[in-house]
């Protein structure tokens, strides 16, 4: 453990925080959280390897095509008869027939999030069914319930983290001078703030979407606009505490600058507070933007959305696979970074590390 | 310009906090802190400021300091009046004027290693190279007593007398000419007191500094002081030499606190002079003296009318003897009848 310990501080990490993570490693739920959750993000940034309609790698002729990233390959290069995306289920299918030495890699799941498997004879939404690799059946327009739920993943997990990145940026700055200047700045801006949090998000976003379809940049700002009044209280007074200490006059005392004091006194000692926000404001960003979804007031169709997909389950009762789907993906995805969030809150306690030796 | 002898001059400060409220942050009154307070310092000496805890000496220190923009009066540090200079003047004295803070546990940022902490006054004034504050730092280190190694090590590592010794070796790392100790062995160990007031006087010898020594202890003010200046509810009550303040006090106060300090003799005789009640509160002074609620020889006169800093008409050779009481002069002619008080 010392041997770490030296590592974490090589990394510009202080036996402080090396202790607080020590902490949070020993608390097992919320750390397996975190690895399982670090872990589905992960996987979900390379979705298309494991969750698309175009092949891994394809052994054509003697020459390896790998069709995931990059342009659609036209069906005439492998030698069929059309010059639009070659179909590589049916590609396998033909390769397997013919057994010429050709062959396909196909993802675990052989279906992209947007692609409409419309068989003859067969009736959307379809039901769970392990002989098409339809794991969770497919949507009422056919589309794989499970591509969605991946795709829709991503997009829930890449919106939550830009929001929160843009709303902790603009919060702790904001906070924070409002904390470090105090008096009268920080009087104006409170009441700004209390007005301006006022105003209803959800009505705004509404107005907005009726003007315009809002794309994943629009929705963002818009919430980012309103989202960051929160993490502002919390910086500000955690700013006012940290103002007034010792070691912060000491360094006034000596002539640092405000920039100095703010960004190499203040931050680095009130940063183990906001942290213990993170999970928790992960979590708000998938559930805003999934009600939107469902509420018809997010992003556009036909992009993979959890709300989209909640929307149909509940329109669709009877296709029960579809509402499971989601509301298990959403009730395991919360539920794990509430467990973080604990994990994080409970080994980032300021009382358990305040010790006068 | 003929430099005066006095390296600091402090006229008539006075720091009052307002106490705000209400949805609009009305002020609904006033701490008087720091209540019309002057002294002088000479180079090199060191002034003791005493008192009981809220009664404004650490303002007074921290006005000096620049931490706090006094209401009024005047800090003049070496014929500058500080309330003139801003930006890089100001800068300039910071790097004079230094102080050592009271709690070495919170004075240390938790997050810097020591020898960050102690490079940082370098940084900020653009002293010298990496190395060659690197070595600047590890030459602190030894000036205060300290290891080497301490340099890579955090300050939740060491001990309280230790960290003490680094925020001195950071208040001095810039030499600077007046050093405003604020308590700075009150968080101490009463084993540890020593070795840090040593440590202090030693450092004085060396570089010469002028030091403002702020303590509540009267004994330990008067191991390290020249002058005394006792102060309470934000005002100065008598000011004379280290020596005289023990032997003719004059203001029932300071009597108060001499004999509050224990006797390591456990057959002396003690006559100590148990104050009753509280310090009054700051925000709201009592009228005239304001000691006139806890003296013990308050008449009348007391009540209505402050008395103010004047020079006491004693016997004593002190040079210089200023006290603010309406009764100093008959009250030092009893103490002379009843020899026992200390």
């Amino acid at each position: 453990m010392v041997a770490g310990e030296k590592v974490l501080q090589m990394i510009g990490i202080s036996p402080l925080t090396a202790k607080k993570i020590k902490r949070f490693r020993s608390i097992r739920r919320g750390y397996w959280s975190l690895v399982v959750f670090a872990l589905l993000v992960f996987l979900s940034l390379f979705a298309e390897l494991l969750v698309n309609n175009r092949a891994i790698v394809v052994s054509y002729n003697g020459r390896l095509y790998f069709p995931t990233y990059g342009n659609m390959i036209p069906g005439s290069v492998f030698g069929l008869d059309y010059e639009y995306e070659t179909n590589y289920r049916q590609l396998a299918k033909k390769f397997r027939a013919e057994q010429d030495g050709n062959w396909i890699v196909m993802p675990p799941v052989p279906y992209g999030p947007y692609e409409n498997d419309l068989s003859a004879g067969r009736y959307p939404p379809t039901p769970p069914s392990f002989s098409q690799k339809h794991y969770l059946g497919t949507d009422t327009s056919g589309r794989d319930v499970l591509a969605r739920l991946v795709y829709g993943f991503r997009t829930a997990i890449l919106f939550s983290l830009a929001l929160l990145a843009i709303t902790y940026v603009t919060g702790i700055i904001i906070g924070c001078a409002m904390g470090y200047w105090g008096g009268l700045f920080d009087l104006l801006l409170q009441r700004i703030i209390e007005v301006w949090s006022n105003i209803p998000v959800l009505y705004v976003i509404i107005i907005i979407s009726s003007l315009l379809v809002p794309s994943f940049v629009i929705l963002l700002v818009i919430m980012a606009c309103f989202g960051w009044v929160s993490r502002t209280w919390i910086m500000r007074t955690v700013t006012y505490k940290e103002r007034e200490r010792e070691y912060v006059l000491a360094a006034r005392a000596l002539g640092a600058s405000d920039l100095r004091i703010v960004l190499s006194h203040i931050i680095p000692n009130t940063v183990s507070i906001i942290i213990t926000f993170v999970p928790f404001s992960i979590a708000e960003g998938i559930i805003a933007l999934t009600s939107l979804d469902y509420l018809g007031f997010g992003l556009p169709p036909p992009t993979p959305s959890w709300g989209e997909l909640l929307h149909q389950g509940w329109t669709n009762m009877d296709a029960w696979w579809i509402v499971c789907s989601v509301v298990v993906a959403l009730v395991l995805t919360l539920t794990l970074v509430t467990f973080i969030g604990e994990a994080i809150r409970e080994a980032f306690d300021p009382k358990m590390h305040t010790t006068y030796e | 310009m003929q430099k005066s002898p006095f390296i600091l001059e402090v006229k008539d400060l006075k720091k009052h906090f307002p106490i705000r409220g209400g949805l609009f942050f009305r002020r609904k009154g006033t701490v008087f802190a720091v209540d019309g307070v002057s002294f002088s310092l000479r180079r090199g000496e060191t002034l003791g400021l005493v008192g009981e805890s809220g009664c404004g000496k650490t303002t007074v220190g921290r006005c000096i300091t620049w931490l706090y923009k006094p209401t009024s009066g005047t800090i003049t540090y070496d014929g500058i009046d500080m309330a003139a200079i801003h930006g890089a003047g100001l800068r300039k004295i910071r790097k004079e004027v230094q102080m050592v803070f009271q709690d070495p546990f919170e004075s240390l940022n938790p997050r810097h290693t020591v020898g960050h902490i102690l490079e940082e006054p370098f940084i900020i004034h653009r002293i010298g190279n990496a190395q060659q504050r690197r070595r600047a730092v590890s030459r602190l280190l030894d000036r205060v007593g300290l290891p080497g190694s301490a340099m890579d090590r955090f300050p939740h590592e060491f001990s309280g007398g230790q960290r003490q010794r680094i925020g001195i070796a950071r208040a001095i790392a810039l030499s600077p000419k007046l050093l405003i100790c604020d308590e700075p062995v009150s968080a101490l160990d009463v084993s540890i007191q020593s070795q840090i007031l040593n440590l202090l006087l030693d450092l004085q010898r060396e570089s010469g500094f002028t030091c403002l020594f702020i303590a509540h202890d009267l004994a330990v003010v008067r191991h390290v002081s020249d002058w005394i200046a006792v102060m309470y509810l934000g005002q100065i009550v008598e000011y004379t030499d280290a020596d005289t303040i023990y032997k003719a006090p004059l203001h029932p106060y300071t009597k108060a606190l001499i004999s509050a300090i224990p006797i390591p003799d456990p057959t002396a005789a003690t006559h100590r002079q148990v104050l009753s009640g509280d310090l009054p509160s700051p925000s709201d002074p009592p009228q005239g003296c304001r000691f006139h609620t806890r003296c013990p020889f308050k008449v009348k006169m007391c009540e209505k009318t402050a008395p103010s800093l004047q020079p006491a008409d004693t016997a004593s050779s002190a040079p210089v003897h200023q006290v603010a009481c309406h009764r100093a002069a008959e009250l030092a002619q009893r103490q002379d009848k009843q020899p026992n008080l200390p």
